[in-house]
């Protein structure tokens, strides 16, 4: 079953068409990376289907219903999470505090009974590496994107957005993470995970979308997509950047 | 900051006064406020008169820490909706002859009103336009208080009844303790619950606090519509203890001043304006009184103090008590 289905989806800045016309799905337990060079409009995309950044035409059916255009914090309560390429944290907020923030708004009310359980729960799902109550102006991007994972778990999502969490890692965190991304995986939420890292993309993705210049350029398993070679040219032509 | 839940359940003594939110410090501090017009030299009127000027300053000041330090809009009409809420409350004791200890509560209510709607107009403005609009708001409000001479005399000044018959303050002061008292509380329970935690949220990160499920549109409009109730309020004393309204009461350079004590006090602290608030209004009202050939001087020390603050310890002084007092006690 499709969780999320875009169809035609398009974003204009302006005159600029940051994504043209993309049509792809991501179905129940899947782990679908999405890749492509630097600036194709891949954060461009997922913002437009997570209501930051709405798009300008097409549709998004996503768990079933049309959710085009909908109101981030709508979506997060219906089951949709994400994590952002550039942390944005709470900068005054602890580490817990910040992950009870989604514990507490971000699931339908009395889900949640001890928030406080839950956020620790997920600082430690995710490995988080300091005391629970560090302010999040002292952590550095790496730390950051950890905890933004596991305010991104405490909503229970059942879709879960990932933006290149894995960059600036060194071989051993990059491990550590591939475990926990198979770990959410086995809870049964489904996974769209913008990558650049391919170690990482091939040992946790089954399925690959690859778009370029704001158009979707393949899409299928990831041996069929990782040896297409209009993939392969996209990433040789603009790595001379 | 703290959110009441997480901290480990203090047991006995410490744990009533965490739940009345005062610190042992805070409730001395209380004490020798309750006192102080008693004591010499404190009991002169002179003094007791710029007692009730720093409790009242230091009220405004921790009503607009509130929207300030929480969900970080910076409201500079504020003390425009004061000043609402205290020609509404004498308009009507004029009038209709309302008493002025219900007259207040107009106030609040009138003003919470324009709060509401500043909160509902503001909402899809991030922080800096939403400032300058609260702002404008002020600057009509001010306008319209000026020219509608045949409701407020304009710069003629309104006479407002007073709260009680005597000349003496010492009432005054205790009305206004009170309220600073009452103000404080109100602030410091709703923050301490899970609302808190989402003022905090779209005040420190819109776009990760709306990923998170908070709904940004309910939480504004609650905290803005509060905060100018709470001006209101304070307006209503206002007018029912100096007698007289003239519209520069809503100037914004009022506003700079409980902007001022608010910052120095430490953002996001709400107690750290009110504490501020008494040396600050005392050393102020010394300047005034020892170089009055100067003026618009004290808008040049908030200014200066302003800056040191933002540079040394952009807390201001509860970031400063934090550090070297809070710490040492958790040891001990
Ligand atoms: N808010 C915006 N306003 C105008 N242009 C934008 C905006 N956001 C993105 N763009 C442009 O849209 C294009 C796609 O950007 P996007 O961030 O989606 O790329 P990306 O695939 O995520 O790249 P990267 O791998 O570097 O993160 C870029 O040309 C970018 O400059
Ligand atoms: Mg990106």
């Amino acid at each position: 079953m499709n969780i999320l289905e875009t169809h035609n989806l398009t974003k204009r800045f302006g005159g600029l068409v940051a994504v043209n016309n993309v049509s792809m799905h991501v179905q129940e337990g899947d782990v679908v990376g999405l890749i492509g060079p630097n600036g194709a409009g891949k954060t461009t995309l997922i913002n437009a289907i997570s209501g930051l950044n709405p798009p300008t035409s097409g549709k998004v059916i996503m768990f079933g219903r049309d959710t085009t255009g909908k109101a981030p914090e709508k979506m997060c309560r219906l089951g949709l999470s994400r994590t952002f390429q550039i942390p944005r944290p709470f900068p005054k907020m602890s580490a817990l505090e910040s992950v009870m923030t989604a514990a507490i708004f971000g699931n339908r009310p009395g889900k949640v009974q001890d928030p406080v359980a839950l956020s620790r729960e997920m600082l430690a799902f995710v490995e988080f590496p300091l005391p629970e109550s560090t302010i999040s102006e002292q952590l550095n991007t790496v730390q950051l994107k950890r905890l933004d994972l596991a305010r991104a778990l405490a909503s229970h999502p059942k879709l879960l957005f990932l933006d290149e969490l894995a960059s600036g890692l060194s071989e051993g965190e990059l491990n550590d993470l591939m475990k926990i991304i198979r770990k959410i995986s086995r809870k049964g939420i489904s996974i769209l995970m913008i990558e650049h890292i391919m170690q990482l993309i091939m040992q946790v993705c089954n399925r690959l979308v690859c778009i370029q210049f704001g158009t979707k350029i393949a899409e299928g398993t990831t041996e069929e997509v990782a040896n297409d070679p209009v993939v392969a040219k996209a990433y040789l032509g603009s790595s001379g950047e | 900051m703290e959110i009441a839940n997480t901290a480990p359940q203090a047991g006995g003594l410490s744990g009533l006064l965490e739940k009345v939110c005062f610190t042992p410090a805070g409730l001395v501090g209380l004490a020798v406020l309750i006192v102080l017009p008693l004591i010499p030299p404190f009991n002169q009127e002179y003094l007791v008169r710029w007692l009730v000027q720093a409790a009242f300053i230091a009220a405004l000041s921790v009503a607009f820490d509130f929207t300030a330090g929480y969900i970080n809009i910076v409201n500079f009409g504020f003390c425009a909706i004061m000043g609402l809420g205290a020609y509404t409350s004498a308009i009507l004791g004029l009038r209709t002859g309302l008493s002025p200890w219900v007259g207040i509560w107009t106030g609040a209510v009138t003003a919470a009103a324009l709060g509401f709607v500043i909160g509902l107009i503001t909402l899809r403005l991030r922080g800096i336009f939403a400032a300058c609009l609260a702002w404008f708001f002020g600057l009509a409000l001010m306008g319209l208080a000026t020219k509608m001479v045949w409701l407020t005399r304009g710069p003629l000044g309104l006479r407002a009844p007073r709260l009680f018959e005597t000349s003496s303050n010492v009432p005054y002061y205790y009305v206004i303790l009170a309220m600073l008292l009452a103000t404080y509380l109100v602030t410091r329970l709703l923050v301490k619950t899970k609302m808190g935690l989402a003022f905090q949220a779209i005040g420190q990160n819109m776009e990760a606090a709306r990923t998170s499920g908070v709904n940004p549109v309910y939480y504004r409009i609650v905290n803005f519509t509060l905060s100018c109730a709470l001006a209101g309020w304070l307006g209503g004393f206002y007018a029912h203890y100096y007698g007289i309204l003239t519209p520069d009461m809503m100037h914004t350079s009022k506003t700079v001043e409980v902007l001022a004590v608010a910052y120095i006090g430490g953002r996001g602290s709400l107690w750290g304006g009110a504490v501020i608030a008494f040396p600050f209004i005392f050393a102020m009202e010394l300047v005034r009184s020892s170089l009055s050939s100067l003026p618009g001087l004290n808008l040049i020390i908030y200014g200066l103090l302003l800056i040191l603050v933002m540079i040394y310890y952009s807390g201001g002084f509860a970031e400063f008590y934090n550090q070297h007092f809070r710490k040492k006690e958790a040891r001990a």
